[in-house]
């Protein structure tokens, strides 16, 4: 069935049962967000860390989860060590940033012999719930990837496809943006884009319609893209939007965010299990919306997005 | 001069300041001539209308509007419409140029030939302005339609150009954001580096009375530090730059345009050293385009009366 709201994900990742997260290094807030996300049944937390102070923590926290585990270790280096031999060795299915440096984070995953890098691109996706209807939008590479070339978009868009997918959306739509809907040689995005698109017709994508160039005023409106001549199935109903690169990612989904007072989750695709990290404009509500999220991508096993 | 602080006002204004002499070049759309002939209606232009007679009768005959009185130059080449329309900008014939169907790089090519005759030092920059529910002034995105990737030199005169039009709109030290992508990954961003040397030189008064504010992202300006709550207490709007400079064209145009999702008004503009040029895009609806031209009707008053003055 398909997913077309927070909630929506919420219930759905209750339902398929309570999944093993770790946590490096948690801050006071993590554990607060974890504790209430086990609460609901979403996930089993494993904090690593100092243990001294993350029992005293558990001591005076009325809501520290019962079965919830402390694992000891010198710093966050080593308890993120730690934390990924977990998951490879499949004692835990979700990695959360807790403490660690966002760059030592990504650096680490990506590492092929000691994260969780596989054949896939490591990518992220944001989340947002549409302020006026029922409907969940995708916006990627908005963390990530600085600069993507064509051949990691390829990447950056299948790990985006795995999870509409995983969220019921059995033929995704797909708005490769740029400045201007026509192939333009001086302005790179549009190449790139027309490149995706034809290789969604070739069925290089499955079942998914992947448009672009597309301008975002013909991704957003019908209406505006029949005035341009442009006419797809895509136009005004977007499930997914691919950015150029993350001067455009960020931005846009910031304005999302505040401009269009979006609620906006995210997750890192592309890893052997999901990773949640810490990004600026996402509120703590709706954290226990990133951890149902990877909740349901470990549903798809090694496989995940 | 009062500040304007709502697209809406330029309507008010611009009966008052019309009718100003509008270039149209080439009117040769439905959407396009109604939005002319509102605006003569509403007293904001008297439009010239550039461009092949037949198809500009035939878009006036279908949205019955009669142009017998208006003076018209034929003329069907694309290119030429637009040079002979932006020439009469700069030459003083009329305050105001407006584009129809015409490619905007030919309306561009036009301006920028213009302006180095002209010697006015004033590149081709496209400013748009938006109206923000809860923000109690415009802001504006700037450059969304001319540099795909300006570098630092562009970004000085795109700076440049914006200040010159928010203070024309009266405010009097317009507060900018350096927008870039970044965060805390990823190394140093080329478009943080270029906010970092743009804030040393605004900060030595370079572009004059303005301000470059220390904060590139969206994150930065609307919660300073704090944290983003469900219920949105943290989120200032009392704070937001005027100006936002954005990072290439693809983030400006794609941002720029989700007036057509988000609740928010847009109008875009080029100012050229000589006039305003109305530059609609081509997925604008004639409502849009009328409140447009009010805008343009409006900053080419407030240019006519600041060369008085320094007269």
């Amino acid at each position: 069935m398909i997913m077309n709201s927070f909630n929506d994900i919420l219930k759905a990742a209750k339902h398929s049962g309570a999944r093993r997260i770790v946590i490096p290094s948690p801050a006071r807030e993590d554990i607060d967000v974890l504790s209430r996300a086990a609460a609901s049944g979403l996930v089993i937390p494993r904090f690593i860390g100092e243990t001294k102070s993350l029992k005293a923590i558990a001591g005076k926290s009325p809501l520290f989860p019962a079965g919830a585990e402390i694992i000891s270790a010198d710093d966050p280096q080593d308890a993120l060590n730690l934390a990924i031999e977990q998951l490879k060795k499949g004692e835990t299915d979700i990695l959360m940033q807790g403490g660690i440096n966002p760059q030592v984070l990504l650096d680490t995953l990506q590492d092929k012999s000691t994260g969780l890098k596989t054949s896939r691109t490591i990518s992220y996706v944001s989340l947002f719930q549409h302020f006026s209807k029922d409907k969940l939008m995708l916006v990627t590479d908005t963390f990530c990837n600085n600069f993507p070339h064509v051949a990691e978009k390829q990447g950056i868009l299948e790990n985006a496809l795995n999870l509409a997918r995983t969220l019921g959306m059995e033929a995704p739509k797909v708005a490769v943006l740029a400045a201007i809907e026509q192939v333009n040689p001086a302005i790179a995005s549009t190449l790139d884009a027309a490149i995706l698109s034809k290789m969604s017709d070739r069925g290089q994508f499955g079942k998914a319609t992947v448009e672009g160039p597309l301008d975002i005023d013909c991704a957003v409106s019908r209406a505006a893209a029949e005035r341009k001549g442009l006419h797809s199935i895509v136009t005004g109903d977007v499930d997914i939007y691919v950015v150029p690169e993350i001067d455009t990612g960020y931005l846009f989904a910031e304005s999302l965010a505040f401009f269009g007072k979006m609620r906006s989750a995210g997750v890192v695709l592309g890893t052997s299990s999901p990773v949640i990290i810490n990004l600026p404009f996402i509120s703590a509500d709706d954290k226990a919306v990133e951890i149902a999220l990877a909740c349901l991508m470990c549903r798809k096993g090694k496989n995940h997005g | 001069m009062t500040m304007i602080r709502k697209l809406g006002d330029f309507a008010k204004l611009a009966r008052e300041k019309g009718p100003k002499k509008m270039v149209v070049l080439a009117p040769e759309d439905n959407d396009f001539m109604m939005a002319i002939k509102k605006s003569h209606e509403l007293g904001y232009i008297e439009p010239i209308l550039a461009g092949d007679k037949k198809r500009i009768a035939e878009a006036a005959q279908k949205v019955d509007f009669n142009i017998g009185s208006f003076r018209k130059i034929s003329e069907e080449d694309k290119q030429s419409i637009s040079d002979l329309g932006i020439r009469m900008l700069f030459s003083g014939e009329t305050p105001i140029a407006g584009k129809g169907q015409i490619p905007t790089s030919y309306i561009y090519r036009s301006i920028i030939r213009e302006e180095a005759k002209a010697n006015s030092g004033m590149t081709v920059s496209v400013v748009s302005l938006w109206e923000v529910p809860g923000i109690d002034h415009l802001i504006a995105f700037t450059d969304t339609g001319v540099s795909i990737k300006p570098n630092m030199k562009a970004k000085k005169e795109i700076i440049q150009n914006a200040v010159f039009v928010f203070h024309l709109l009266g405010y009097t030290r317009p507060k900018i954001a350096v927008l870039s992508g970044q965060r805390e990954v990823g190394g140093t961003m080329a478009s943080y580096r270029d906010y970092e040397a743009l804030k040393i030189e605004a900060d030595e008064g370079k572009f004059g009375d303005c301000e470059i504010v220390p904060a590139t992202s969206f994150t930065e300006i609307f919660l300073a530090g704090k944290k983003r709550t469900g219920d949105e207490k943290n989120v200032r709007k009392d704070c937001v730059p005027h100006i936002l400079i954005v990072p290439c064209l693809d983030t400006g145009n794609i941002i720029c345009k989700l007036d057509f999702f988000l609740n928010v008004k847009r109008s875009s503009l080029v100012a050229t050293s000589r006039g305003p040029v109305c530059i609609p895009s081509r997925s604008d609806k004639s409502h849009n385009l009328v409140e447009q031209i009010s805008m343009g009707v409006v900053l080419a008053d407030h240019m006519e009366r600041k060369k008085k003055v320094q007269k």
